[in-house]
């Protein structure tokens, strides 16, 4: 890249978003807008109890109503395909319930009809017969409940770290990362101060506007698979492997994903419109309702046990984690969260001993898969705010004894892994710098009190991964570029037209990138876990470097200087003697990676980078009611470069915001396993009026050495540090300390009423 | 289960049409099945978020919430009537240079919303904006955007 | 949802023809905001629905009466409401209020009618109205009737009407108009998103002169079954000058004397901490409008 020729920087540049004017028209594809003749629309009978045996399933009277094509149970699947079961970490989760409900609204019969009216009426005339059995919901009850979810483990070839529990019975316990490093308990047993905390995250839901849709299209000997996803490519494979087909049979296509935030990782519906799709030969579609969508996947419940020792001038010492991550019925990616996550616990410090263990538990509710941050967020809940209590408590500035603990450049992450490229530090200070944390803050006044609190969490990226990239240059210089990330709304399409027209030397709105389409855009791991930057951005890079290569030679041919578009198209002209021809540039990148030892959970190299996020609360109690005003947010990452600074503002906040709804209000209610709250109606996202009075975000002007032009993922970054910062800014204003998810003005309320010694009675 | 099939006639984006319907069906539904105007598109379902905004006779509602029969001898608009001939309308050129939109999926009705409250009140104050605005959700959380580029609209009135 | 017979009436004499005390299945339809919930939910599959619509133009407008009471009609829309001169003038507690319920596109299509016979207790209106002494004008096949709100809403999700009657009208006499020298306010409380259900609603109106409190109506909505008055709060009021301390010790009588309701808005404990001191911040609300 270095001497090349570059008219203008691409990088750093805020390119308008490529497809600006479809969204803005209305004219922007969805996998929704989809219509094709003689397709059948499915709708589904649910399990209305949370843990049984299924009896009989009776499906008379829904086949009897005028306009049915037909209605499809577990069983009829199981003839399409005799071992029915998905999963990317354990083949766990049937098509349609088998044998065996296993949480309130798993999907056990489907109605096909052309009226999607007709299919829904039909549906709800479905009943089933169960014999119930003993269902267990709370995380850490099922880690040793004598009630098992499942009879037996069956993990997916996929991970090694998941082999050992193949074959196991009589565990809810899907996932049992260990980490040990030094001897905490000789710490605990010495150190000057020793602190204990619990803390509690809620169910919540990722609610993308766009619920999932798939529509499955059988051809001759093939299918095509229109679907709402962030993994094309890992729902052509999973697909294949179900129907025992190669690959090259299954073609997964996308649109504009309207948001995935994680819920729309590996597969969801797909199997299940696939076969149906097979069994009626037919095309089959199913759009899920915003309330169907609670049923399908959701962000882990959490226990986190914390306990600190810390030395008499402030130091942690050694750290003990243990996290119970509340999976629901079925693994999902749960197991890679609680792990990836899992030996990120002990937070962004320098932590001579440590011990982590992060089990991921299997329970009778909702699975529980990726949710933007990926476990992240409830990890930094708990050690933000326990790091925040253990300042409080020792007198120390709680953004002094961030900075005497933190993790710099070059120290040993507790996992083993060395600092690089974490700008820990760099975070607090420009927080806190925006903030004015030296300066005096107003407190406010009778029933109206103001407080401030900072937190900083850290991330590991996901690895190992790979991404293929394939840039097409035509003979008029103007670029395709074939990717399979996804752009659900992060504006990766923009971004990455960017770093071909970077390398090309000719500008953005030159490159136009293609929506996925595995029959031709080539292997991407998945659009998650803000990995897409860093590795399809290298892969994309050295495609574009590789087309370059060509086509500088192409130049050198025609004796044509290299120069931008132009001379492309001037070359091509030259050589073939019309406009005609193209050069393909092809790029792939896989991350390096060192697996943790399994009893030790260390490695050196855990992860491709990391990803830090910090957040600076202003807020303001309404004493009388508990109500919180949210008067300043100030969110800062460290994004590394970036390569297009409004789409990277953009992000953050809304990252940001996103974590506010899961601080302030969101939350999956469960009764006896069964949801209360499943629509927005109940489940309350922030509006606009719920917004912080200020929010500025701040990108760090930092370097990926590692990464692509400098870049790494934003995604998530922005809402690490949200919730206990929050929390901690509470604490500030009136004293009242909080455990648990959402900070209702309820629970804030409680909380003001226990410290004074008048517990709030029922 | 029988389909009661009635015809209605309106008008939809200036033109007249007619449209076969039961009277289960949402406008929203008609709109988009029977028309292919996939700018409206249905997300909670419940009046809630505006991503199936509509405006009938001059007046917005949720197109996910209003029978269509309803809309027989009326004028309806959808987002598609926003930009003339190709050009986009201030508040669509305001959107795509403030970056108000991340997924788009509730884009449409963030943008008919938006026309409602300029025709109504052409210099929005930021509080004004919310309060208005505050009946559609956005989960990508591009508010802070969109009030941008409410205003810079509402700054730029000789286009609109 | 399912087909369904729809009829669209242009008289209320047809209209009330077609509605039939004894089948349930067969209900008027005015915006239809809560039908199609409840539709779309499927816990309501109604055979027939008896649009009113075609009567927007007779009962749907808003007007003074020869005697001064303020007369909103029964179809009239909420953003009707919202945006008339009149209401602003005589009622201007209902025009606040708007700006708080729903949003623009239910308001839009949401009809007076619909607001008052859904009865949800949490809905905004009915406890507005109540303050505001206002009485509810029903049509039935056997001729026209008047309900206070505390008649018409006569428990959770409960009327006192009967399937074949129609909310015509609504009136806010006179005696509580602003020109009477009543003020008024209503303070909704919700406790997960700013735009929400209201885990409590507090409407308070009262005469005010010489600086004291006189006839004061409290009104609680949402943290209790159905619109409730809260006459020792009433009572306490009425008589003082709208004081810290006598709003305290309304405020501790309110607390007192309502039966408050756990649910997803909150536990009944925690609404009746909000409806203790949402009551003063009402009053005073009210008074900051003199
Ligand atoms: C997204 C959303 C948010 C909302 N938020 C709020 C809120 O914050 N506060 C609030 O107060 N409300 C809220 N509502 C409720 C809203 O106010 C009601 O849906 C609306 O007022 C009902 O009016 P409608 O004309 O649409 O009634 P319809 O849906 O037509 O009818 C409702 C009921 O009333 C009956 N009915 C209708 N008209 C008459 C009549 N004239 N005579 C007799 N019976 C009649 C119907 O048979 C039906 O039982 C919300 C609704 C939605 C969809
Ligand atoms: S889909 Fe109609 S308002 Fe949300
Ligand atoms: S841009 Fe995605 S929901 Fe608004």
């Amino acid at each position: 890249m270095d001497a090349k020729v570059i008219k203008e920087e691409q990088i750093g540049r805020s390119v308008p978003r490529m497809e600006g004017a479809a969204k803005v028209t209305g004219r922007a594809e969805y996998i929704h807008n989809i219509r094709l003749p003689g397709v059948l629309h499915g709708k589904m009978f649910r399990s209305r109890i949370a843990h049984g045996r299924i009896v009989s399933i009776d499906t008379s009277a829904a086949r009897a109503v005028a306009g049915v094509h037909s209605v499809v149970t577990g069983e009829d699947i199981q003839r399409l395909i005799a071992e029915p079961y998905y999963g990317p970490a354990f083949h766990d989760q049937p098509v349609l319930a088998l044998h065996k409900v296993r949480y309130v609204g798993e999907p056990v019969a489907v109605v096909l009809a052309t009226d999607p009216h007709v299919a829904e009426y039909a549906a709800g005339l479905i009943t089933a017969q169960y014999e119930e059995l003993p269902a267990v919901f709370n995380e850490v009850e099922a880690a040793t409940s004598p009630i098992h979810v499942h009879d037996e483990l069956k993990p997916a070839i996929t991970f090694p770290d998941l082999k050992h529990l193949k074959g196991k019975r009589g565990t809810n316990i899907a996932l049992d990362y260990k980490l040990r490093r030094g001897d905490v308990e000789a710490q605990f047993a010495s150190a000057a101060h020793v602190f204990e905390h619990e803390f509690h995250t809620q169910h919540i839901m990722h609610t993308p506007f766009e619920p999932f849709v798939a529509l499955a299209e059988p051809m001759d000997d093939s299918i095509t698979i229109h679907t709402s996803t962030q993994m094309p490519a890992y729902v052509r494979l999973e697909i294949a492997r179900l129907l025992g087909w190669p690959e090259n049979k299954v073609k997964v296509r996308t649109a504009w994903l309207g948001g995935g935030f994680g819920a729309k990782v590996y597969v969801k519906i797909e199997p299940m419109v696939v076969a149906l799709a097979l069994l009626a030969r037919r095309p089959v579609k199913m759009s899920l309702t915003m309330e169907e969508q609670f049923y399908v996947i959701g962000k882990h419940a959490t226990t986190f046990r914390i306990k600190s020792a810390v030395t008499a001038d402030g130091r942690i010492s050694a750290r003990k984690c243990e996290v119970f991550w509340n999976g629901g019925a079925y693994a999902d990616i749960g197991p890679r969260v609680s792990q990836k996550s899992g030996f990120t616990s002990t937070g962004p410090y320098r932590i001579e001993h440590a011990q982590i263990d992060s089990a991921e538990i299997y329970t009778n509710l909702p699975p529980a898969g990726a949710f933007r941050g990926f476990g992240i967020p409830q990890l930094v809940w708990a050690y933000e705010s326990h790091t925040d209590i253990i300042a409080r408590a020792l007198n120390i500035d709680p953004l002094e004894f961030r900075r005497r603990n933190i993790l710099r450049e070059g120290d040993e992450h507790p996992t083993g892994t060395a600092m690089r490229d974490a700008e820990f530090e760099e975070v607090l200070v420009r927080i806190s710098a925006r903030m004015g944390w030296d300066q005096p803050f107003d407190r406010g006044t009778g029933t109206k009190r103001r407080g401030r609190g900072i937190a900083i969490g850290v991330k590991a990226s996901i690895a190992p991964t790979t991404s293929f990239a394939l840039v097409n240059v035509s003979a008029d210089g103007s670029a395709v570029l074939f990717c399979n990330t996804i752009d659900m709304g992060q504006g990766s399409n923009t971004s990455m037209a960017q770093l071909v027209a970077q390398v090309l030397g000719t500008s953005s709105e030159r490159v136009r990138v293609t929506q996925a389409d595995t029959d031709v855009t080539p292997f991407d791991m998945g659009t998650l876990g803000s990995r897409s930057m860093f590795h399809m951005g290298h892969a994309v890079r050295l495609a574009a470097e590789h087309a370059r290569e060509q086509l500088e030679a192409l130049c050198a041919e025609t004796g044509i200087e290299y120069q931008d578009e132009h001379s492309i198209a001037q070359a091509f002209r030259k050589k073939f003697g019309m406009q005609a021809g193209n050069i393909f540039g092809v790029g792939h990148y896989t991350s390096r990676y060192q697996p943790a030892d399994h009893d030790t959970g260390m490695s050196k190299e855990i992860t491709p980078f990391w990803m830090i996020g910090g957040t600076g609360i202003e807020l303001e109690v309404d004493t009388e009611t508990g109500h919180v005003t949210i008067l300043r947010m100030v969110n800062v990452v460290d994004a590394g470069r970036a390569v297009n600074p409004r789409v990277v503002d953009t992000q953050i906040s809304g990252a940001a915001l996103m974590q506010m709804g899961a601080t302030l209000s969101e939350e999956m209610v469960f009764n006896e396993g069964e949801l209360t709250n499943p629509s927005l109606a109940f489940y309350k996202i922030p509006g606009m009026r719920d917004m912080p009075v200020a929010i500025e975000n701040e990108a760090l002007e930092a370097e990926t050495r590692s990464g692509p032009f400098g870049a790494k993922g934003v995604g998530e970054s922005g809402t690490f540090g949200v919730s206990p910062a929050i929390a901690n800014a509470i604490d500030d204003a009136i004293g009242v300390r909080l455990y648990s998810l959402p900070l209702t003005p309820e629970a804030i309320y409680r909380g003001i009423c226990a410290a004074r010694g008048e517990p709030l009675v029922d | 289960m029988t389909v009661a099939n009635r015809t209605i006639a309106f008008t939809l984006n200036g033109a007249p049409v007619s449209a076969a319907i039961g009277t289960h069906h949402t406008l929203l539904e008609v709109v988009r099945d029977t028309f292919g105007l996939n700018g409206a598109r249905e997300s909670c379902g419940q009046g809630l978020c505006g991503c199936c905004t509509l405006i009938v006779n001059g007046q917005s509602v949720s197109g996910c919430l209003y029978l269509a029969a309803f809309a027989d001898g009326t004028d309806v608009r959808t987002v598609e009537s926003m930009a003339v001939e190709g050009k986009l309308s201030s508040l669509q050129q305001a959107f795509i240079e403030c970056g108000a939109f991340q997924c788009g999926f509730c884009t449409s009705g963030f943008l008919l919303m938006s026309e409602q409250l300029l025709a109504q009140n052409p210099n929005p104050s930021e509080a004004e904006i919310r309060n208005y605005l505050s009946g559609n959700l956005c989960r990508c959380a591009t508010y802070p955007e969109v009030i941008r580029a409410v205003r810079l609209a509402a700054s730029r009135p000789q286009e609109r | 949802m399912t087909p369904f017979e729809l009829l669209e009436p242009q008289t209320l004499p047809e209209a009330l023809a077609l509605l039939s005390d004894d089948d349930a299945g067969i209900r008027p339809i005015g915006g239809g905001t809560a039908l199609m919930l409840m539709m779309k939910a499927a816990v309501l599959a109604p055979t027939r629905l008896v649009s009113l619509r075609g009567l927007q133009g007779t009962l749907g407008s808003i007007a003074m009466t020869a005697d001064g009471a303020l007369h909103l009609g029964g179809l009239a829309s909420l953003s009707a409401l919202e945006h008339s001169a009149l209401v602003a003038q005589h009622a201007p507690v209902i025009t606040r209020a708007m700006t708080h319920l729903s949003n623009v596109r239910v308001r839009n299509v949401a009809t007076v009618g619909g607001a008052l016979a859904h009865a949800d207790p949490h809905m905004d209106l009915p406890p507005v109205l109540a303050a505001l002494d206002a009485r509810v004008q029903i049509a039935g096949p056997l001729g026209t009737r008047e309900l206070t709100i505390d008649e018409l809403i006569s428990g959770y999700y409960e009327t006192a009407l009967k399937r074949n009657e129609i909310i015509t009208g609504v009136q806010i006499p006179a005696s509580a108009g602003r020109a009477a020298g009543r003020c008024a306010a209503y303070l909704k409380c919700t406790t997960r998103a700013a735009d929400d259900w209201p885990a409590l609603g507090v409407a308070v109106s009262f005469l005010y002169s010489n600086r004291t409190i006189s006839d004061a109506r409290v009104v609680i909505g949402a943290a209790t079954d159905r619109p409730t008055r809260a006459r020792a709060a009433e009572a306490l009021l009425s008589q003082s000058m709208g004081d810290a301390t006598t709003l305290q010790k309304a405020g501790d009588a309110l607390a007192a004397e309502v039966q408050f309701t756990t649910d997803a808005q909150g536990s009944a404990a925690y609404k009746r901490q909000l409806a203790r001191v949402h009551l003063g911040r009402a009053v005073n609300a009210a008074l900051a409008q003199t």
